[in-house]
């Protein structure tokens, strides 16, 4: 008999994520991705001026608010065919570079390690055998022996007052958790480090955006950052070297901790190689411009499809054609008005809610296509994408992480091995790497042109009278971002955003292709149905970003059950 | 650097989701309203999630305006302490979202650096769904809940003073859109 398992955290208004399963002999024989993406942004934004629309959008998403508000002005910018000057696109990078590996970061330990760690096994742990496989390794100094048995005292002291805080939801014990006592407690050690790392990577954040979590510095034409060397109240020489010194902190956690830990649980868990490819067509943008106008840049984009690294076809800039035209959403599993795949500018956001059907209409997330195929976008999307290009600092981290993986599983794994659940986890960590290269050399970059004597950090720019359109996207954390803007006689009159977790959460389209999220968890192994742990971790794998829109606190709530099975 | 003030007033919650703006509206007219103290930091935070550990890591006191999920009027404000929200039951993970309040402070109290109170002023709201501003009787609530994030304060050894003079506070997404022809007469330009 198959039963369906839902997990459906949602208790609170509005709703989150929900992923509805059938299992039937242990594996997943079916898969629906349910969301509540219904956000109208356009409906707040029609009328208003175009140059204040990436304050509203950075408040879209409370953990995205940087993407959303550099994609916005990239957009509005675009429509007006304005370069910025070069200083404020290296600020914007430098901006983007640190947020992206704080996201990373964060993802990695504190949203989805207890997926693969047990904690409490980490309590059975060898301190010293800890540390020696830590130094076979990694040169990371905070792995010494004293350092871990600290860690495992203070999770012992958690458990032993009979409540296990922040691990209370783990999965602990599950047969599908197959790491040593040492290898958890180093990782749990890990856990608690990162969040100082993430913090580092968000000072850079602030520094240069004037404020965390919302940036302040953006404007359309460029940032509002003043640059005099010499003086307290600007951009100057002391905050620059400080944005430095964390840079580079931050550089080293990522690529003698992150990386290392994250090849090791991969080398680990060689079955999860195997599962979770779902739909292998890529799509990533490119990112981290080098001149004023964007027709140059360190991170390339492009397209794969179905898993062919040889069918690489590039999108090259911030005008690029093939992606302006091949972008379309679907609504005919959406609850929306009417039933149509149209392009981003003909968009519109009708809510029209039937309830939740199976063979129906079952999400407030529209379904994304490029060129009418499905795509999967994110870290994983990116690091093939700069693979299939050829450029070197993906090829030099794809390449060390596949090799070393290899040595550690005592088998070979491919590139083929990144079509999985734990690809997209080495994505990740391959990507931070690459950012990890790529912060000093913008940082210096900066420092070059301001040195040159350029302190232009803004450009002036007219409205034009009649419509105009452009689009502006972004390589965020999650993957390709893109906003979308009609502009008439200098007001918005449509705007839309085409964001990550819509690509990748996305429901079926008109043609009943599976979204990303959905195509991935078929042929998923489930063990134990009441605790799905294999479907969380292929969820988690994709970093979803979903219940981007409020925060209530439920403090006397009762939570119901957030994994129901049900038998069909 | 100047240093890191040891209390913070935190306003949580999303301004383009009708209620759910009470967090930032009340935490930006608390700044408004109360002369700045050098000790206490005011921020609108948003909506997080596990990002709010630079917001509660290393502070002494924190005080967080948010709303609650509760089975009463609209408008209810309701305070909590530290040892409720760390008895919450934790919840599955499916969002860099869902760490929220309760699961980032436990998170710190792991690692030891958990402010040493947390005082959650919450109201219960109307209605949240895409709109800009408050309803009525969460509007109502807003001075109360300023007042008790005063007393707060003044209860945990950092006084503030109402402003003899209150600022306008800078509730930027309530400017009413511009009238239509706005941008052509005179010429707008970048600024």
């Amino acid at each position: 008999m198959s039963q369906r398992i839902v997990v459906d955290p949602v208790t609170r208004i509005e709703g989150h994520l929900r992923v509805d399963v059938e299992v039937d002999g242990g594996t997943v024989r079916n898969a629906w991705s349910s969301g509540t993406m219904w956000r109208g942004i356009e409906l707040i934004l029609e009328g208003r001026d175009p140059r204040e629309a990436w304050l509203f959008t950075q408040r879209i998403c409370g953990v995205c608010t940087t993407t959303h508000a550099i994609a916005s002005v990239r957009a509005v910018e675009n429509a007006l065919g304005l370069e910025i000057p070069l200083n404020a696109q290296l600020i914007r990078n430098l901006i983007l570079i640190a947020h992206a590996q704080h996201d990373h970061i964060v993802h990695f330990y504190h949203l989805s390690a207890l997926d693969w760690v047990d904690v409490v096994s980490a309590l059975k742990a060898d301190p010293r055998e800890a540390a020696r496989i830590a130094d076979s390794i990694s040169e990371w100094p905070k792995n010494h022996w004293r350092e871990l048995a600290a860690v495992r005292d203070k999770v012992q002291a958690l458990v032993n007052s009979g409540q296990l805080g922040i691990f209370t939801n783990g999965y602990w014990g599950h047969p599908a958790m197959r790491l040593s006592p040492e290898v958890n407690l180093l990782a749990t050690a890990h856990y608690l480090q990162a969040l100082e790392y993430q913090r580092k990577a968000n000072q850079v954040v602030a520094i240069l955006g004037s404020k965390t979590p919302n940036i302040q510095n953006l404007a359309v034409g460029g940032v509002a950052n003043a640059i005099n060397l010499d003086n307290q109240a600007t951009l100057n020489m002391t905050k620059l070297a400080h944005v430095r010194s964390l840079l580079d902190e931050v550089s080293q956690f990522v690529h003698q901790v992150y990386l290392p830990d994250v090849i090791a649980i991969g080398a680990m868990y060689p079955e999860w190689l195997g599962y979770g490819a779902g739909v292998t067509n890529y799509l990533a943008v490119p990112d981290l411009p080098l001149d004023t106008a964007g027709n140059t840049f360190d991170l390339p984009g492009g397209t794969i499809m179905n898993r062919d690294l040889g069918s690489y076809r590039r999108i090259a800039t911030f005008n690029d054609e093939y992606f302006r035209d091949g972008v379309t959403e679907s609504i005919a599993h959406a609850w929306y008005d009417g039933d149509w795949t149209r392009h981003p500018y003909e968009g519109e956001t009708v809510p029209n809610y039937t309830g939740f059907e199976d063979n129906g209409r079952y999400s407030w997330i529209k379904a994304p296509r490029f060129n009418d195929q499905p795509m999967q976008v994110g870290p994983l999307a990116h690091v093939l994408v700069g693979y299939a290009a050829g450029d070197p600092l993906f090829r030099k981290y794809v390449d060390h992480a596949l090799t070393t993986a290899s040595s550690i599983a005592g088998t070979q794994i491919g590139v083929n091995a990144l079509h999985s659940t734990l690809g997209r986890h080495l994505g990740r960590a391959i990507r931070a790497n690459v950012l990890a290269d790529l912060g000093p050399k913008h940082w210096q970059l900066l420092l070059d042109n301001i040195g040159s004597g350029d302190t232009t950090t803004f450009n002036d720019f007219e409205f034009p009278r009649g419509e105009i359109r452009g689009f502006g996207f972004h390589e965020a954390p999650r993957g390709a971002l893109s906003h979308w803007v009609v502009i008439d006689d200098g007001a918005i009159k449509n705007y839309q955003t085409v964001v990550p977790s819509t690509w990748n959460a996305g429901p079926r389209d008109e043609r009943n292709r599976l979204g990303p999220y959905e195509a991935s968890l078929m042929a998923n192994p489930v063990a134990d149905p009441e605790r799905p742990l294999e479907v969380v971790r292929t969820i988690h794998s994709f970093d979803p970003c979903i219940a981007c829109a409020i925060h209530t606190q439920d403090v006397e709530g009762n939570e119901v059950s957030r994994v129901k099975v049900l038998g069909t | 650097m100047t240093p890191q003030p040891a209390c913070a007033v935190l306003g949580l919650g999303n301004v383009l989701m009708h209620d759910d703006g009470f967090g930032p509206y009340a935490a930006r007219s608390f700044g408004a309203a109360y002369e700045p103290h050098p000790d206490v930091a005011v921020v609108d935070v948003g909506t997080p999630g596990l990002d709010l550990v630079p917001y509660l890591m290393g502070y002494e006191i924190v005080i967080v305006l948010d709303t609650i999920r509760l089975d009463v009027a609209p408008g209810t404000m309701k305070v909590y302490g530290k040892p409720v929200l760390l008895n919450q039951p934790p919840k599955e993970r499916l969002s860099p979202h869902d760490p929220g309040l309760a699961a980032t402070l436990r998170l710190l109290e792991l690692q030891g650096t958990a402010p040493r109170e947390v005082v959650l002023v919450g109201v219960v709201p109307e209605a949240v769904n895409t709109q800009l501003g408050l309803s009525d009787a969460v509007l109502a609530s807003v001075p109360d809940a300023l007042s008790t994030v005063a007393a707060a304060l003044t209860r945990l050894g950092r006084p503030v003073q109402r402003r003899a003079e209150p600022d306008a506070p800078d509730l930027w997404w309530l400017r009413p859109a511009p009238p239509s022809d706005f941008a052509l007469s005179p010429p707008l330009s970048g600024r």
